[in-house]
């Protein structure tokens, strides 16, 4: 593979960069969210047995349990897993997230494309003062770049950079 | 030269929009309504004279009602053009002010349907890039209007280009007239055709027979819905009667669909962008301008080729999250090898990206193709055996088996993709050929996408996202891609072109 004119060994490498994890709170938030999901879920499939008829005889209720114990601890391993994988990087002209369990993704996105940059926090995120940063490019704005978890003041921190990039 | 002033104060419309607001509103009311005109048409005799009575007063209302509202849409509908803004007042009771400042603008089109064809007035389209909501229509103004108005919004936008606007119209690039449209026709993927055409006859028969369930008529069209397969299979004529049969709608509806949307389809070269008008109902005439064209894509199939013709899609920026992309893809047929040469120097398209080294997707890329389709096919036949019961079905494995390793073999033969320092090339395509060509600084963002099956291989899916949508170069080796990832990334953040 050759460039003719531009040294390839001297373009600035993704894959050599240093990577930052995103704050470890937010492997709280994922637990927590875990957690609350699965609550309602036991409380419903409880509260259907023990009112309704039908499925409080029905002989395998006891696997719906162990279904949902077993889909708990899946979800929650996966989850772990997932947090270990994400992290970002801003450089002098780009930001690039990390993720993945089954699929990992890296995605770049040039500053030079950014059309605007959005922070949001989700209820328990902000419980640990947790924000999410959203970048939007132009076009069909679905597959962009999102960073979870990351402290709000970091958050608006890059979204300041950010903006003194687009515009200076 | 235009008179500026023509747009200062609010200006409506051409009283004939009325008649086209008008046709609109009827047109929207009998599709939401043709079910019950059907059934009423049936039931015609067997009403007595007292209710027909109510009956056309009632139809006599609707369509005054009608009237007063084409009428009230008209007289509401106010544009102006205030100190580099577009300005639109609208809606009866609801009032709607909209702004644009011309430099959102992408794209002033104009658009002839039936009836603004035979009263003679256009309507303009105003395109912007950004929020969906900011497309505009006016319905009905006179050439000359029209015009005027096309002017004064790119005037504004572009001091400098006054008098380019106003030279005669060149001679076309490409004129494609009936006889030539007949043989493109003949050419086309008519299974698709077919397939596009069925759903749409399967979709109306479907919505007929809910409504005559629901008022209590039994199955109309159950007769032609109940043909028990082994019939056909049996009788071998009926067979071959129905695949000729299928062949000739096909070819007919390649036709139609080729002959509404491209009759005379004339292509200028302005200056700097593409004028293309087409169309038999709805006559459209698009300005294309050259930044602001995405990628294009050369198509060509095994019949095309050797007549030396292929079509082109130019891909523009999308909006938001629009669904109806098709109004974004802007597709020209029947261009010859000159033409699209043209085509491409116009727009930057370095042809000796051509000729560069391909490269094709790893092994790895047919490997999950087989994979998949292999699950897909089990799934089949799961279906057949335990759902339908019949082993008859079975056979149909005779013909999905080796039709699905011609399709898998084929899309493998022609994924490729090549690149030479601005230009990236991308073919793919199971009976038709694409080749789409993206200059590197119209990317938007870029991703590395790995499942861990690729992980084991070493191979990653390269996306590049641009504004029109993704292009996926599928099963690339790890250490190329990053390579092509960071040159891509260089030459994007690099670009001091604007990508639109």
């Amino acid at each position: 593979m050759e460039f003719s004119n531009i040294e390839i060994l001297q373009l600035p490498d993704i894959s050599k960069v240093t990577f930052k994890r995103i704050h470890k709170d937010h492997l709280k938030v994922l637990i927590l969210t875990i957690l609350s999901v699965f609550t309602i879920l036991f409380l419903a499939v409880f509260l259907l047995e023990t009112n309704v008829e039908e499925i409080g005889s029905f002989p395998y209720v006891n696997y719906i349990y162990l279904v949902l114990v077993l889909l708990f601890f899946v979800l929650l391993i996966a989850f772990g897993i997932g947090f270990s994988r994400r992290k970002y990087v801003l450089r002098d002209k780009d930001v690039t997230y990390k993720s993945g369990v089954l699929i990992k993704v890296v995605t770049t996105v040039p500053f030079s494309r950014i059309q605007h940059v959005e922070i949001s926090e989700a209820p328990i995120s902000r419980l640990f003062k947790l924000a999410s940063l959203n970048v939007f490019t132009a076009g069909d704005s679905s597959n962009d770049l999102v960073i979870k978890g990351i402290k709000k003041e970091e958050a608006l921190k890059i979204k300041e950079f950010i903006n003194q990039q687009i515009n200076g | 030269m235009v008179n500026d002033s023509l747009f200062t104060d609010f200006s409506k419309q051409s009283p004939k929009g009325i008649l086209v607001i008008y046709a609109k509103l009827l047109f929207k009311a009998f599709k939401a309504t043709w079910i019950l005109l059907i059934i009423f048409i049936q039931r015609f005799s067997k009403f007595s004279e007292e209710t027909l009575v109510y009956v056309y007063i009632g139809i006599v209302v609707f369509l005054v009602f009608f009237l007063i509202r084409a009428y009230l849409v008209y007289t509401n509908f106010l544009f102006k053009i205030d100190d580099g803004q577009f300005v639109l007042k609208e809606g009866i009771l609801q009032k709607k002010n909209t702004s644009i400042s011309f430099d959102r603008i992408q794209n002033i089109n104009f658009k002839q349907n039936l009836i603004q064809q035979l009263i003679n007035v256009y309507e303009v389209s105003i395109e912007t890039a950004g929020s969906k909501d900011t497309e505009i229509a006016i319905k009905a103004l006179t050439y000359e209007k029209a015009q005027a108005l096309k002017m004064a919004l790119s005037l504004v936008k572009k001091k400098t280009q006054q008098l380019e606007l106003d030279v005669e119209q060149p001679r076309p690039l490409l004129k494609i007239g009936f006889k030539e449209l007949f043989k493109v026709s003949l050419t086309e993927n008519h299974l698709q055709n077919l397939l596009v055409f069925m759903a749409l006859v399967f979709g109306a028969l479907q919505q007929l027979n809910d409504v005559f369930i629901g008022i209590g008529e039994n199955d109309v069209l159950g007769n032609y819905a109940d043909v028990n397969p082994k019939d056909i299979f049996n009788s071998i004529i009926i067979f071959v009667i129905f695949i000729l049969m299928l062949i000739v709608i096909g070819v007919l509806s390649s036709f139609v669909r080729i002959l509404l949307f491209h009759f005379n389809l004339t292509l200028f070269i302005k200056d700097k962008s593409l004028e293309i008008t087409q169309g038999l109902l709805t006559k459209k005439s698009i300005l294309l301008s050259k930044g602001k064209i995405q990628s294009i894509t050369i198509s060509t199939n095994p019949i095309k080729k050797k007549l030396g013709i292929s079509f082109v899609t130019f891909k523009q920026a999308v909006s938001g999250k629009v669904k109806k992309q098709q109004n974004k893809l802007i597709r020209i047929i029947g261009c010859k090898i000159e033409q699209i040469k043209i085509i491409k120097e116009l727009l930057y398209v370095d042809s000796s990206v051509d000729d560069e080294t391909r490269y094709v997707p790893n092994n790895y890329y047919l490997l999950r193709m087989y994979f998949r389709s292999a699950i897909g096919i089990i799934i089949l036949n799961c279906i057949i055996l335990f759902l339908i019961k019949d082993t008859t079905w079975l056979w149909a494995n005779m013909l999905v088996i080796p039709v699905t390793l011609l399709l898998i073999h084929l899309k493998y033969q022609k994924a490729f993709y090549q690149f030479n320092e601005e230009i990236l090339l991308i073919g793919k395509g199971r009976v038709e050929t694409h080749g789409t060509y993206l200059s590197f600084f119209k990317v938007q963002n870029i991703k590395i996408k790995q499942t861990i099956f690729q992980k084991r291989r070493k191979v990653v899916n390269l996306v590049l996202q641009t504004a029109s949508g993704k292009i996926t170069l599928p099963c690339v080796e790890e250490n190329r891609a990053i390579t092509l990832y960071n040159y891509i990334l260089y030459k994007v953040e690099s670009s001091k072109e604007s990508w639109m």
